[in-house]
Formats: structure tokens, sequence, C-alpha cells
């Protein structure tokens, strides 16, 4: 009796294969290789994602108690100066880091992009240095530089402009926000330089060219060739600044040491959400807090797409 | 053979395969203890560590695997342990600004056992001070085991006390603390007391001095009554104003620097701030001491409390008569906690154990002073502190009212300050009723 021998095939690369082997792996192998991903997102995203919109439906007491009550939290929510006191903090934070750091940042790329600069290899790790450094470790730096009395900021500034040595800039409740801005600064100007940095670069020398033929000066080729060149990246940097200071949390939670500082004034609202989650306790409050947050967020990235143009395709 | 998509999809695929292979065939070997127990403070690990041997060596085949939790951590990992129910320790010591939101929702779903009866059935309600009780029971039931009393005092610069020529004999009430406090306070420079005006960390223990609190007995929210009021008008003045006699730095370094410095004079000290002031400011040995909290009015409490910590068996624990028998090992043993208190000066709630020869011992850094004899007499006075599921709720909106009490204090004086204070203490205490109104158990 005669055996059946496997049908023979050849694939894209000349090689003879067995054609019921090839076919099951030509079909299976793709499901296997996003398989790993797909579980661990199913389990570490979808399944949390979904779980949380579950749990902004609830008041929960603690972690075993919890009684549907609809849109209650998202109710308490619109009423609670609390919340109310922590999206005006974080609103504050980003407005100043994006229109802050952005500024400076690219005003460095524009330096450290300058033919005639020396030394730009030395600045440009200089300048993004601060970054390697994680947010605890520079909370807890800036805490000590703005102690009062013996703190170097204090002392710097009473030497430059006679402000009291204890001045207290995280016990004050009106220069929390100034302190966090300032080490904020410091940590994430270099960061986002880098991106402009690599913009700018590529940017065409050639335009600059015939915009000086053409007569314009540095301001007007700064508006007419370097902004329209760099939009994408810039518009990229915006948006992500903007999430981003919309997350703070570290920062400030170490600065003040483990508190929402002086009257709330260093209240985040992931600050806000951490605090009714995992110490009050009520996680349902916390996940209407935090689908809140992430609606917030969505809303302010697609009104800045939109209004840079990036929305139409306008920033490619 | 070839691989249809390349070496380097082979090779990531290989290398998954044989890791997950090779972590099925090792699996992480879990401790294998009988009882889980989570600390948060290093200097109660070093103890129980000393003290762990003889209750394992009592109990054959008993081991018990003691974690030191840093205490940021401790209460959002006992959070997320009770919710998934796993890796849940069987004893946690928990500190009391954190361990009433553990007794939130039914008593039922409490994730700490019961353990009225226990306590009651002993008799270590009535050999306890049973102040300490008060911290750590919800709606009548007692979820934890005091760890301690602090009681509080006055630790203070004695050298320059003597230098300055102030008796502390004759300071016995606040008045003569402040009449004292406005000769030698020398503003920017010299402060009678350390004192936050951003913070009520050491707003309440005066509350508590007073007879006031967060909340009553019953879990309801007090925070502006008549006790609270007053406590806000005496504090606000010590350390806003141009009479003010009170400041404060922060901590850790700049701490140290200032009492060296005679920055502040006098720190309110309970008795675990007493070692925290040994340990940060060394070259202070001998140049300190300690007297009695000054009383509000003649005759007054000459003490308070200020922090704590609990131990609570919790409800995933399959061994309760075991774990209640270690947290007696660890908080009833007299000769162990006459060395704990010579390591950490942390006088212990056991009214029996106060009669061993370590409280009476001559302390060289407080200048020869018996420190537990001092912090004994003052423990049957420490006042009752009630909690509820919203005490962190309810600090963070009593240092908010202090806050802008303290600015309103600065920028229009004694003119309406009063009738601010009545109503912004009951700004924040309705914002505390209402997410007790919230909770619909």
């Amino acid at each position: 009796m005669a055996t059946k021998q496997p049908e023979l095939t050849v694939d894209m690369m000349g090689v003879r294969r067995t054609s019921r082997w090839f076919v099951l792996q030509y079909r299976a192998a793709p499901y296997l290789f996003v398989s790993p991903f797909l579980i661990l997102f199913a389990t570490f995203g979808v399944y949390p994602i979904g779980k949380s919109l579950m749990l902004s439906f609830y008041v929960t007491n603690g972690p075993k108690s919890a009684v549907f009550v609809g849109l209650e939290n998202f109710r308490f929510m619109l009423s609670d100066p609390d919340f109310h006191t922590a999206v005006w903090n974080t609103a504050v934070f980003a407005f100043w880091s994006v229109f802050l750091q952005l500024p400076l940042s690219l005003g460095l790329a524009l330096l450290l992009n300058s033919i005639w600069m020396k030394g730009r290899e030395l600045l440009r790790l200089a300048f993004f240095s601060p970054n390697l450094l994680g947010q605890v470790f520079v909370g807890v730096l800036f805490s000590v530089l703005f102690i009062p009395q013996y703190g170097l900021v204090n002392r710097f500034l009473h030497f430059l402009a006679g402000i009291p040595l204890d001045t207290k800039w995280l016990a004050n409740p009106d220069l929390v926000m100034p302190a966090l801005v300032l080490t904020s600064l410091w940590m994430y100007v270099g960061f986002n330089m880098i991106y402009f940095l690599a913009a700018l670069q590529a940017v065409d020398r050639d335009l600059y060219e015939a915009a000086t033929v053409d007569g314009a000066n540095a301001w007007y080729q700064f508006w007419a060739v370097t902004l329209p060149g760099i939009k994408p990246v810039a518009v990229f940097v915006l948006v992500m600044s903007t999430i981003g200071s919309f997350q703070l949390f570290e920062l400030p939670w170490i600065m003040l040491n483990n508190s929402a500082g002086p009257d709330q004034a260093g209240l985040t609202v992931v600050m806000y959400l951490y605090q009714t989650g995992f110490v009050a306790g009520d996680l349902g409050y916390a996940a209407t807090v935090g689908w809140s947050l992430a609606l917030g967020v969505l809303m302010i990235s697609l009104f800045q797409m939109r209004v840079t143009g990036a929305w139409k395709g306008g920033a490619d | 053979m070839r691989f249809p998509y390349g070496s380097a999809a082979l090779s990531m695929l290989v290398l998954s395969v044989l890791s997950g292979v090779w972590l099925a065939l090792n699996p992480v070997k879990k401790p294998e203890a009988t009882l889980v127990m989570w600390t948060f403070a290093k200097t109660h690990y070093d103890a129980y560590k000393q003290a762990l041997p003889a209750f394992e060596k009592k109990h054959p085949g008993v081991k018990v695997d003691l974690q030191l939790v840093s205490w940021q951590a401790v209460t959002s990992r006992l959070q997320a342990a009770f919710l998934s129910d796993l890796d849940v320790p069987d004893l946690v010591e928990v500190e009391i600004s954190a361990a009433g939101s553990f007794f939130r929702g039914p008593l039922k779903d409490v994730g700490f056992r019961d353990l009225t009866d226990r306590i009651k059935e002993s008799g270590l309600y009535d050999r306890m001070v049973q102040a300490r009780f008060a911290p750590y029971t919800s709606r009548g039931r007692i979820f934890g085991l005091p760890h301690d009393v602090h009681p509080v005092m006055i630790a203070y610069r004695r050298d320059l006390f003597e230098q300055l020529g102030i008796d502390p004999n004759t300071i016995k009430t606040w008045d003569d603390f402040i009449r004292v406090g406005r000769k030698v306070t020398i503003p920017g420079k010299r402060y009678m007391l350390e004192l936050p005006d951003s913070e009520s960390s050491r707003f309440e223990p005066l509350l508590y001095q007073r007879g006031g609190g967060l909340f009553d007995p019953e879990g309801n929210c007090t925070m502006d009554n008549e006790i609270a009021v007053e406590t806000m008008l005496f504090y606000v003045p010590l350390v806003a104003g141009p009479n003010r006699i009170a400041s404060d730095l922060g901590g850790g370094q700049i701490f140290t620097k200032a009492v060296e410095d005679g920055y502040f004079l006098c720190m309110i000290a309970p008795d675990w701030r007493s070692k925290t002031i040994e340990v940060d400011v060394p070259k202070m040995k001998g140049k300190m001491a300690l007297m009695p909290l000054p009383a509000v009015s003649p005759g007054g409490r000459r003490t308070s409390t200020w922090g704590g910590t609990m131990i609570g068996i919790t409800r995933h624990c399959k061994n309760p008569d075991l774990a209640w028998e270690l947290a007696l090992h660890l908080y009833l043993n007299k000769e162990d906690l006459a060395q704990r208190f010579r390591d950490t000066n942390i006088l212990p709630p056991l009214k029996e154990a106060w009669d061993h020869p370590a409280y009476n011992e001559p302390r060289p850094y407080w200048s020869n002073q018996p420190l537990g004899k001092m912090y004994a007499e003052l423990a049957p006075h420490v006042p009752f502190q009630y909690t509820s599921p919203f005490v962190t709720t309810a600090k963070g909106k009593l240092s908010e009212a202090l806050v802008a009490c303290v600015q309103y204090y600065r920028s229009y004086g004694e003119r309406g300050f009063e009738e601010f204070v009545r109503k912004r203490l009951k700004q924040s205490a309705d914002e505390v009723r209402r997410l007790m109104r919230r909770n619909p158990y």
C-alpha cells in the first residue's frame, strides 16, 4: 500500500515545504507573535479600563463594599471643591509648562543650532541631563533647595534681591505653584529642547539661503522658514507637554512631603485621584476622577491639534 | 527548513519559549511562613526581629515572616491587598492617621478582625491606657491593639534657657509660656517654639489637650465646635502676626541646624520625637531637657498626644489565635518593652510595664532626666482621640482652615478674626460632613 506523500510547495524565498505545515504556520504565526501583547494588554489594559469604568458608577467603602449609584459620582464631582482645586492647580501648572517651558526649550534649541555656538555637544548634554534623573530624585533635591533660612534658593535670592531668608516656598500657598513650575522647568526644558533641536536640524538650509537672497531678516526667517519647518514637532511637543502636565503627581507629592501642600496649593488631579482611592479608600469616586481626567486630556489634545492645524494634516 | 519570518523573529520566539519554560519549572518560592507581619517603622522592625526567636521557640514549627514596609506605602499596599485578596499579611502595624480609613463600610467588611472581645476578656482594656484604644475603635468595636501612648512634653534647650534666665518650673500655663516667649523671641533669628503655620500636625495635639478633636465617639465631625474655635484663636497668634513666638522650618537636616543654632528654643515632643531629636541633633547631648506641656488653665492637663500605631489582625489571617499570641508577645513582654523603651524612648501603653527600672534611668542627652518616669507620669492623662474613616480628609480640611486663618490674621489682625475662624472651621467641617453624607452605609 502506497503512503500518501505530503504535497510540496515553494514559498516566496524558493524554499520547498510541506504544504500542511506551511499553511498552519503561515496562518498561526502572526497570532502567536501578537498574542503575548494581546494577552498582556487585555489583562493589564482592557480589563482595568473596563473595571474602572464600572467602578465609576459605584460608591465604594473600602475594598469589599460597593453600592451602585448611577451618575451620582459624576454629579458629586461637579460640586466637589477639592476636585475644582485640583483641576485649577493642574491647569495652572499646564499653562505655565506650555507657555514658559516650550518657548525656553525652543530658544535653547535655536541657540544650540547656531553655527557660531561653541561646545554645543557639552551644552546639549548639560541641558538634557536633568531629565536623566527621576522625578522623585528631583523632588527631593528641590525640596532641599527651597528650604527656608538655609536653602540655596533663598540664600541666592536674599543676596540678589533681598528677599527674606525665611521665605517658605513649600509652606506658603502662594509660592507652591511657582516652586513646582521652576522645578519642572529645570527638569523638562532640556528634554523638549532635544525635540526642537532635531526638528531644526531637519529644516532645509537651502530655504534659509533663498530667504536671505530675498532679503528676509533673521526674525522673518524664523517666522517664515523655521516655525513652519518645525511645526509637526512643535505640535507633538505641545500635546505631549500638556498631557504630561495633566498627569503631574510625583513631583509635588515628594516636594510637599506626601501631601497636597498648604491650603491644597499643590493638589493635582492625579494626586486627588490617588488620595481618594488609596488613602481614603473610595475607589469608585477615584475611578470617576480618573475617567474625567482622561476625557479632559483627550478633549484638550483634540482642541490643540485642531487649533494648530494638525487635525487636518496641516502639521505634516 | 528555514523560518519564514526570519532569524530575528525565530530568536525572539525561541527566547520567549525557553524563558517561559524556565520560569514555569522554577517558580518563585514563597516564604514558608506561618504568619506574615508588616511593620512600617525601622525601630519596631529591629525590636521585633530580636523578639521573634523566643516566640518561634515557644511555638515549634511556627515561622514568622516580618516585613518592613515603607510607612508611605503601607496604606496603599494594604488597601490593594485587601481589594485583591492577594498577599494580605496576617498582622499589620498601621499608623494612627491611616487607621481610620480602614474602618470604612459595614463592620463585617472591615479588613481587620474585631478584637474587642479578646481585649476585654484578657483584661487588656484595663491594663492598658484606655484612651489609646479610641483611635482604633469604630462603632464601638476595637480593631487594633495600641503600640504606644505618645504623651507630649516640651523639649527645650536647657543651656539657652539658663543663659536667658528662664526657669522652666515657673512655666505652668500657656499664658506663662507666651509671656516668656515674647521676651526671648527675636523675629527671623530666634523663636520660643517650633510650630508650623501651614499644616495642622501640631495644632491637633493642642486641640486634644483642650478636650477637643476631629470627631466625637460616635464619629460625628466636631472640628468646628467651640473647643476647636478656642484652639484656633490661641494657635494662630503664636505663628502669625506681630507678636508671634513660633516658627517652623521643616524636618531633617534643617531641623538639626535650627536646633543647634538656637533658632528654636522649644519643641513639642512626644516620646517618639525625643528619640528623633536625640538622633537628628546629637551635638545637643546634655543641653536639652523636657518639661510638661503648659496647661490651658491653672491645674489643667499638662500633656496631650501626637502620633501612634496599632497592630491589627487581618480577616485574611487563617490562624487568628496564633496571630493574637504573637501580638501579645510583641506588645506585652515587660523585658522586651523595657529594652524597646531604651532603644526608642516609646512608652508602652501597658501600665504595669512602667515599674521596670528602665523607665527610671537618667538620660544623659536629656540632662540626666528620667525620661520614662516623666512620660509615664503624664500617660494616664493623655486625652482620647476618636477617629472616623474620614480622618485623613478631616486632617486635610483642618490644615486648610489653619492656613486660611493664618492668612487672615496676617492681613487683618484681630479685626473680625474670631468670626472668620468660626466661619472657616465650619466650612471645613461642612466639607467633611458632605463627604460623610455620601456614605450609603
